[in-house]
């Protein structure tokens, strides 16, 4: 009697378990009471970057430049600032880590549901390099004077180049069009149109007037002006003496100067991000104006920018930022005070994100990304879709399976499967309050769909062992108790061998690995409860004599399997 | 009863078979190895333009972005597929920048970007995993079975048990080998995956037979030789090894028909190294364990 009631009390237990895990795995049961639908619905999984769209990158931290004992410190310090960067995004929950791998410091960045991956992985890695510097008076330095005379070489090869082209019967207006730096004339084939002399410049002029060279002709030498090295030719021409006209046209391969390179234009000061001490946005004309970004620098800088801005006086200094002229304003007196103001032509937003990323300087080590995964969204919720119905095709064939072949004990089995199912999901739900957060991933999917197939072996095993033991002339009771007893050594070790591999696969641990090995060991725990522990409750507590005389209900064998 | 083990001989030949056959695929052809061993680039795109560019007018804008083995391959959708090793990420911008120019409303579904180290490290991890798998299962079988009585020891079978597993993957890996010659299907880290898998849960059928041999050697009389008792183990046995197989093949089935293009080839992996798991723990594992027997009697 008293085990009896231990039984009912055990049941019981098993129907709450169920209830309280199938409303949290599925709150659509309860819309019609909107309160409670309201709080089960805000309990979610969480799904990983390839099923909900976004970006993983893992990033090697270089720490070979830092002393050791000093490692950890950057590193944590350059996670800090990762952290901060990606938060100007605003995307949910971005994830930043430290991780090592072997002798490699990695840092792992994770950043669900953004869309533009080039722009972050810039914002990420990149430092905004802010630099001033003064007009350099046409004194340009070594390396920008080497990369200019390269510049000129190359276009003075490729003119030469061309003009080979055409004398090797090219037409000139296909060359025109596909080399000539001329926008003028260069869609026009290098088209001129009819000119008097001296509209060009003089080297250009004497070649179409004073040289021998006919209508038709190309003339065989490169003509070099202050523009570039030019290939002419003479179309045809009308008029006489002061009325001559010539039609000519010309292929461009320009010449660069300091011009072309604001940034030869100026010098360097020694002034650079590294010296500021602060960024904040500021407005033009109290609070009106477009918005502009004020500077503080340290002493250094203050220093610096004093003695800079005396001796510019009259000139303009240019504040270069990532390589590119933002502001170009002229020193009216000395500054030195230290601050100093850029207006850009930047909205609010651009302001904002500037400001910030000076702010928080550049990364204590440097980084290279060495691996990245990144999927679209849409791409996302389609492989949800497909392995969430690939998952219901498993779950109910098996189901199928199950009954057809165990009949009652079969639907018992099948139970003990959604119960399964709906215990797995609530972990999942849950686990995001701990600090054991299950991410679920499309091979996690792939892992549970696996494991709907495992869970229900021990099931199996079980049955076909009680069965084994009816077949002996054991009631029923006796035949499910031994089946329970006997199966369990093979259970065991299947489970364990099974437990060994995937607590393997989760040591070495990449992203697909993992997600599907940590949900494929929780599956194959958890279905051991299910199948083992619930299924017996319910067994017994069903259990009776009165199964005796339904034999269909066990699909008990006639008689023993080896006579 | 069925003759299961008296026939051994056939079943010996025709995993042989497989064997040899497996063997000659992968030293002929190898694995066509995926961008996790060997570093490199996987880029899914989505042209807006309907029809979308043709492969040649994509190699042709990719062409002054010097990649090294590039291969393109249209997919539904107007969607392509690229491949190429990358050693930095500035190669995955300039590609984009390209296709930008191709088609400006360009979608990036995804991007897999693996650099050499990590690559070598995959690489690494494998070799340590399916090693440590397979010592690790020898271990816990030969613990578990070890008050196991007679000529043959728990050694033994967990010898037997991972013999039949190693059986089971070199055929996994021959077909892939088969697949990646034919069919240009790359093995990449869920390869790895199912291979563990695969050696974690095929052995589960195996234990259940040697459970029952163990069970049916303790109450055997000593009348009944070893043969005999394996057999009938066997034939127990049977029934539940197919079941228990039948349930999971039919969930794999589900993840390699719908389960979506990521996951199919993983399925298939899985699928294929079980079927050959319950084919060889029936007439593989437990028939080494007679043959071990006879070697040692015979001495």
């Amino acid at each position: 009697m008293k085990q009896q009631v231990k039984i009912r009390y055990q049941f019981a237990l098993v129907l709450l378990l169920g209830l309280v895990c199938g409303l949290i795995s599925y709150p659509q049961a309860v819309k019609f009471l909107p309160p409670v639908f309201a709080v089960l619905d805000q309990l979610k999984v969480n799904k990983g970057l390839d099923l909900q769209g976004g970006i993983h990158l893992e990033y090697r931290a270089d720490v070979s430049q830092i002393e050791s004992a000093k490692v950890s410190d950057a590193l944590i310090a350059a996670e800090a600032v990762i952290e901060r960067r990606v938060n100007a995004f605003g995307v949910g929950e971005p994830l930043v880590q430290l991780s090592r791998s072997g002798t490699e410091e990695r840092i792992i960045v994770e950043l669900p549901g953004i869309k533009n991956v080039e722009q972050a992985k810039k914002m990420i890695k990149e430092t905004p390099f802010l630099e001033f510097r003064e007009e350099a008076d046409g004194v340009t330095d070594e390396d920008g004077q080497k990369q200019l005379d390269m510049l000129n070489t190359s276009s003075k090869e490729r003119a030469i180049a061309t003009l080979e082209q055409l004398k090797g019967g090219q037409d000139f207006a296909t060359l025109a069009k596909e080399f000539s730096a001329d926008p003028g004339s260069k869609e026009n084939g290098g088209d001129l149109d009819f000119a008097k002399s001296g509209l060009f410049v003089p080297e250009f002029d004497k070649v179409l007037f004073d040289t021998a060279l006919q209508a038709g002709q190309v003339y065989p030498d490169l003509v070099e002006t202050q523009f570039g090295y030019h290939i002419i030719k003479k179309i045809e021409e009308r008029g006489e003496g002061d009325e001559l006209e010539v039609r000519g046209a010309h292929i461009l391969l320009r010449k660069y100067s300091v011009n072309d390179f604001p940034k030869l234009a100026f010098k360097a000061t020694g002034l650079s991000g590294k010296n500021l001490k602060n960024a904040f946005v500021d407005f033009q004309s109290q609070g009106m104006g477009s918005p502009q970004i004020a500077l503080q620098f340290d002493d250094e800088g203050t220093n610096l920018f004093a003695e800079i801005t005396k001796r510019s006086i009259g000139k303009s200094v240019a504040i270069f930022l990532d390589d590119e002229i933002i502001s170009q304003p002229t020193v009216q007196n000395e500054i030195v005070g230290g601050q100093a103001v850029i207006t850009g032509d930047f909205t609010m937003q651009e302001a904002n994100d500037l400001v910030k990323r000076l702010n928080e300087g550049a990364l204590p080590v440097p980084i290279t990304l060495v691996a990245q995964q990144s999927v679209d969204a849409s791409l996302g919720e389609s492989a949800l879709k497909e392995s969430l119905f690939a998952g219901v095709v498993g779950l109910g064939a098996v189901a199928i399976y199950m009954v057809f072949y165990y009949r009652l004990l079969g639907v018992i089995a099948v139970l003990a499967l959604l119960l399964y199912t709906a215990m797995l999901l609530t972990l999942f739900k849950l686990s995001v309050f701990t600090p054991f957060a299950i991410t679920v991933t499309l091979s996690g999917i792939a892992g549970f769909i696996l494991s709907i197939g495992i869970a229900v072996d021990a099931n199996v095993l079980i049955f076909e062992r009680t069965r084994e033991e009816l077949s002996y002339g054991k009631g029923v009771i006796r035949s499910l108790k031994e089946g329970f007893r006997r199966a369990w050594p093979s259970i065991r070790d299947g489970h364990v061998s099974t437990l060994i591999t995937t607590v393997i696969l989760i040591g070495l641990g990449t992203g697909f690995v993992k997600g599907f090995a940590v949900i494929l060991s929780l599956g194959v725990l958890l279905s051991l409860f299910t199948a083992v522990v619930l299924v017996r409750i319910t067994t017994t507590f069903i259990a009776g004599d009165w199964m005796e005389r339904h034999p269909w209900l066990l699909a008990s064998p006639k008689k023993r399997l080896d006579e | 009863m069925l003759q299961i083990i008296q026939k051994r001989k056939y079943a010996y030949a025709f995993s042989l078979l497989l064997i040899v056959a497996s063997v000659v695929c992968v030293s002929l052809w190898g694995l066509k190895l995926g961008i996790d061993f060997k570093g490199g680039t996987l880029m899914e795109v989505r042209f807006a333009l309907d029809p979308a560019p043709e492969v040649r007018a994509i190699e042709g804008s990719l062409s002054e972005v010097a990649l090294q083995s590039l291969t393109l391959q249209p997919t539904d959708n107007r969607g392509a597929l690229l491949r190429y090793l990358a050693s930095d990420e500035t190669a995955n911008e300039q590609v984009l920048t390209k296709l930008k120019t191709l088609d400006p409303n360009i979608t990036l579904l995804r991007t897999d970007f693996i650099g050499g180290s990590v690559s070598e490290q995959i690489k690494k991890n494998a070799f340590t995993g399916i090693a440590l798998s397979i010592l690790g299962i020898l271990l816990y079988i030969a613990w578990a079975f070890r008050r196991v009585s007679g000529v043959v020891t728990s050694w033994d079978y967990g010898a037997g048990a991972v013999i039949a597993l190693a059986h089971d993957i070199i055929i996994v890996i021959g077909l892939f080998a088969l697949l990646g010659k034919f069919f240009d299907i790359e093995v990449g880290v869920p390869f790895i995956a199912a291979l563990l898998t695969i050696l974690g849960y095929s052995v589960n059928d195996t234990i259940v037979v040697y459970d029952r041999v163990r069970e049916n050697l303790m109450r055997s009389s000593h009348k009944e030789d070893f043969e005999n008792i394996v057999n009938r183990s066997l034939n127990e046995t049977i029934g539940r090894s197919v079941n228990t197989s039948m349930t999971v093949i039919i969930t794999l089935i589900a993840i390699v028909l719908f389960g979506g293009e990521s996951i199919r080839y993983f399925g298939v992996a899985l699928l294929t190294g079980v079927v050959f798991g319950t084919y060889s723990s029936i007439y593989i594992a437990s028939a080494l364990l007679v043959s071990r027997y006879k070697m040692k009697t015979d001495n």
